[in-house]
C-alpha cells in the first residue's frame, strides 16, 4: 500500500512536470524540435456588396460571430457563413474573433437557439468558392475568405479600420502546405 | 386609172431576190439548224426562268430557316431557360444543404444569362415597331422576374424558407407568367412571320410552275409552228416546182413540137418528090436550117440552165471592154432583131471602164434579155442597148441595159419572173410561147459573174433590163496585164 501511494505521488509530480508552459505541444504528440513559424496570409471578413457597412470592430466583429446581433442597420437580417470545423480558418476566426473553441461555440449556438437569443445558426460551407458564392447570393450574409479566394463579387469589411492589407491586421490564416 | 410600176433593184430589194424568197430559201436549205436554233433558243430561256426560280425558291427558303425557323428555335431555347432558372430556384427549396442549395443557384443564374443574352439578341435583331415593343416589354419583365428571383434564392439560402415560398408566391409566380406570355408572344410572331414566308414561297412555286408550264407551251407551239412552216414551206416549193416542171415539159413539148412538124412536113414533101427544082430545095434547106437551129437552141439553153443548177458553174472571169460585149451581143442577136423586125438604138458611155466577166457568158445572158425584149417588144418594134457607169452600196459598176416598148408587166408579176419555169398568164394567154427558163438564166450567170440583174417596167409601156457589173479592180489589172494576158484572171 505504502508503495501504490509512492508511485502515484511520483506519477502526480511527473505530470506537474510536463504541464508546466512550454511543453503543452510535448504533450499531446510526439517532440517536434524547435517551434516553426508557418507562414500567414490574411483572413478577409466579406458581405454582400449591397451592404452599406464597411467597417466593423473586433467587438461588434464578435457580437455578429456568435450570433448576438442579429439584424444589420439596414434591417437585413445578418446570416452567418462559416467553414467546416477543422479548416485553418474557422480556427482563426474561433480563436482571434469568438475566443472560443469548437465545443464552446457548439454549446453557444445550442444555448442560443434553444433560448431563442439567436435566430439562425450559422450556415456551413465546404470551400472558399462556395463561401464567395453565398456572401453573392445573400445580402444580408457574412463571412470569412483567405485573401487570395477574394473576388469582385463580394466586399471586404474593415476590422478595426484595418483592411486584411494593412500592418496592423489581426485576423491571419496560416498557410499550411497543400492549404 | 392606168397601173403604173416601176421598180428598181438598187431601191427596191424584192425585185431581183426578194427578201421573203431569201428568207424561205435559208429556211429551206437551214431547216434542220434553224430548228434546232430555236428549239436552244426556247431551251436556254426555260433554262434562265427555271435557274431564277430555283434561285428565288432557295434564297426564300433560306430566309425562312434564318429568320422564322432558326428564330423559333431561338425562341424554343429561351422558353427553356427561363423555365429552367425558375426548375433551379425551386430546386434550392428542397434541401437545407447550402452547398447544395448554392449548386442550384448557380444553375439558375446560369440559365438566366442565357436568357438574358437571347432576349438582347432578340432586341437587337427586332426592326417592326411591334417586335422593338414586345423586346421591350419582355427585357422589363425577365428583369422583374430576375429580381424576385435573387430575393427568394436569397431567402432560401438564409434558410427563410416559408418567406422564398412566400416571396415566390405573390412576386415569382406572376412575373414569371408574364415572361412566358411575353416569350409566347415572340413564338406566335415568329410563327406569323414564318407562315407569312411560307406563303411567298408557295407563291412564288405556284408562279413558277405556271410560267414553266406557259414557257414550255410556248416553246412546244413555237417549235411545232416551226416544223410545220417548214414542212409547208418545202411542201409548197415541192408542189410549185412540180407544177412549173409540168409547164415546162409542156411548153418544151410545145416548142419542140412546133419546128418538128416543120421539119417532118419538109421530109415529107422531099421524101414524096414534091419539090422539084433548085430553087425550091434552097427554100426547103433554109427552112430545115433554120429549124434545127430554133430546136437546137432551145436544146441549149435547157442545157446551159441544168448546168447552172447548183449556181456552182466555173466561169473564167478577165477584164473586158464594155464595148466588146455589147458588140458581141450585137453580133449574136442581129439575126434574130432583123428578123424580127427591131430597130436596135445603142448608146455607149464613153470612158466607160472595164468590167470583169466571162465573155461568153455575158453574150449568153444578154441574149436572153434581147430574145425577150423581142418576144414581148413587139408594139414598139425597138430595142434600146445602153451602157453606162452607175454607183452601188460596195463602189463604182458598170450598167447595160436592154429596153422595149412592148407590153411591160404587171406590178405583182415582177416578184417571180427570175423564177425557173414561171410563165406569166397573161403572157401564156397571148399565146406567147417560151421555157420559162431565160430570166433564171440570166440572173444565175449575172450573179455568178459578181453582178445581178435588175427590172424596170411599166405595164403597156416597156420594160428595162439593167445588168449590174463590177468594174476591174486597178489592181486585179495590173497584175493579170490588161490585154496581153487575159486568161490568168480568177476563176469564180
Amino acid at each position: 500500500m505504502g508503495r501504490l501511494a509512492c508511485l502515484l505521488i511520483f506519477a502526480g509530480l511527473a505530470a506537474l512536470l510536463f504541464a508546466a508552459p512550454g511543453h503543452e505541444a510535448a504533450s499531446s504528440g510526439p517532440p517536434s524540435g524547435p517551434e516553426q513559424t508557418l507562414p500567414t496570409q490574411p483572413l478577409a471578413i466579406v458581405v454582400n456588396r449591397s451592404n452599406s457597412v464597411d467597417d466593423l470592430s473586433s467587438t461588434e466583429l464578435r457580437r455578429v460571430f456568435l450570433g448576438e446581433r442579429s439584424h444589420w442597420p439596414n434591417g437585413r437580417r445578418i446570416t452567418l457563413v462559416m467553414r467546416e470545423p477543422g479548416e485553418p480558418e474557422r480556427k482563426t476566426i474561433l480563436r482571434d474573433v469568438c475566443q472560443m473553441n469548437e465545443s464552446e461555440l457548439k454549446n453557444h449556438f445550442l444555448h442560443g437557439l434553444f433560448t431563442g437569443e439567436i435566430l439562425v445558426s450559422p450556415k456551413i460551407l465546404a470551400n472558399a468558392v462556395g463561401v464567395r458564392k453565398f456572401v453573392f447570393n445573400v445580402p444580408g450574409a457574412i463571412g470569412y475568405l483567405r485573401l487570395s479566394d477574394v473576388d469582385n463579387t463580394v466586399k471586404i469589411v474593415r476590422v478595426d479600420e484595418f483592411l486584411p492589407e494593412d500592418k496592423g491586421y489581426k485576423l491571419h490564416v496560416e498557410v499550411r502546405p497543400g492549404n | 386609172m392606168r397601173s403604173a410600176a416601176k421598180y428598181e433593184a438598187a431601191q427596191s430589194p424584192v425585185v431581183l431576190v426578194p427578201t421573203v424568197d431569201r428568207v424561205l430559201s435559208a429556211v429551206l436549205r437551214h431547216n434542220a439548224t434553224l430548228l434546232l436554233v430555236l428549239v436552244f433558243c426556247a431551251v436556254a430561256v426555260v433554262g434562265v426562268f427555271v435557274i431564277r426560280d430555283l434561285q428565288t425558291a432557295n434564297a426564300e427558303a433560306q430566309n425562312i430557316y434564318a429568320v422564322s425557323v432558326q428564330g423559333l428555335r431561338e425562341i424554343g431555347e429561351l422558353q427553356f431557360d427561363a423555365q429552367e432558372t425558375r426548375r433551379a430556384t425551386l430546386y434550392a427549396l428542397t434541401t437545407n444543404d447550402s452547398n447544395l442549395q448554392l449548386e442550384y443557384a448557380d444553375q439558375s443564374r446560369d440559365a438566366d444569362r442565357r436568357v438574358t443574352d437571347g432576349i438582347a439578341q432578340y432586341m437587337h435583331q427586332a426592326k417592326l415597331p411591334a417586335e422593338v415593343l414586345l423586346a421591350g416589354r419582355l427585357t422589363h419583365d425577365w428583369a422583374n422576374y430576375l429580381s424576385i428571383r435573387d430575393e427568394v434564392l436569397a431567402s432560401i439560402l438564409e434558410g427563410s424558407t416559408k418567406e422564398a415560398v412566400s416571396l415566390d408566391l405573390s412576386g415569382g409566380v406572376p412575373s414569371f407568367e408574364r415572361v412566358r406570355q411575353d416569350l409566347n408572344e415572340v413564338k406566335r410572331s415568329y410563327d406569323d412571320q414564318a407562315s407569312q414566308r411560307l406563303a411567298m414561297v408557295v407563291g412564288t412555286s405556284r408562279r413558277s410552275a405556271v410560267r414553266l408550264i406557259g414557257i414550255l407551251g410556248f416553246t412546244f407551239l413555237l417549235s411545232s409552228t416551226a416544223v410545220w412552216a417548214i414542212q409547208r414551206s418545202r411542201m409548197l416549193s415541192a408542189i410549185q416546182l412540180a407544177k412549173l416542171q409540168m409547164e415546162f415539159v409542156a411548153s418544151v413539148s410545145h416548142e419542140l413540137r412546133t419546128p418538128l412538124a416543120v421539119l417532118s412536113s419538109a421530109a415529107d414533101n422531099i421524101a414524096d418528090g414534091l419539090v422539084e427544082g433548085k430553087a425550091d430545095l434552097k427554100k426547103y434547106g433554109t427552112v430545115l436550117q433554120n429549124q434545127s437551129r430554133q430546136m437546137s437552141g432551145l436544146v441549149d439553153q435547157i442545157l446551159l440552165f441544168a448546168s447552172t443548177e447548183d449556181r456552182k458553174r466555173r466561169y473564167v472571169l478577165q477584164p473586158l471592154e464594155v464595148t466588146q460585149i455589147v458588140e458581141a451581143l450585137e453580133a449574136s442577136t442581129h439575126e434574130l432583131t432583123q428578123g424580127a423586125g427591131f430597130a436596135v438604138e445603142r448608146h455607149i458611155e464613153p470612158g466607160l471602164p472595164q468590167v470583169m466577166g466571162d465573155l461568153s457568158a455575158l453574150t449568153q445572158c444578154l441574149q436572153n434579155l434581147v430574145g425577150n425584149a423581142v418576144k414581148y417588144g413587139s408594139p414598139g418594134r425597138w430595142i434600146g442597148l445602153r451602157a453606162f457607169r452607175g454607183h452601188a452600196e460596195h463602189g463604182e459598176e458598170v450598167r447595160i441595159s436592154v429596153s422595149d416598148k412592148g407590153i411591160g408587166m404587171d406590178r405583182s408579176e415582177i416578184p417571180h419572173i427570175f423564177e425557173p419555169f414561171y410563165r406569166s398568164p397573161r403572157v401564156n394567154a397571148m399565146q406567147i410561147h417560151g421555157t420559162g427558163l431565160g430570166l433564171s438564166l440570166a440572173t444565175r450567170i449575172a450573179e455568178t459573174l459578181g453582178g445581178r440583174l435588175s427590172v424596170v417596167s411599166e405595164l403597156s409601156v416597156g420594160s428595162t433590163f439593167t445588168l449590174h457589173l463590177p468594174v476591174a479592180e486597178r489592181e486585179r489589172l495590173e497584175m493579170s496585164g490588161v490585154g496581153s494576158q487575159p486568161n490568168s484572171s480568177k476563176q469564180t
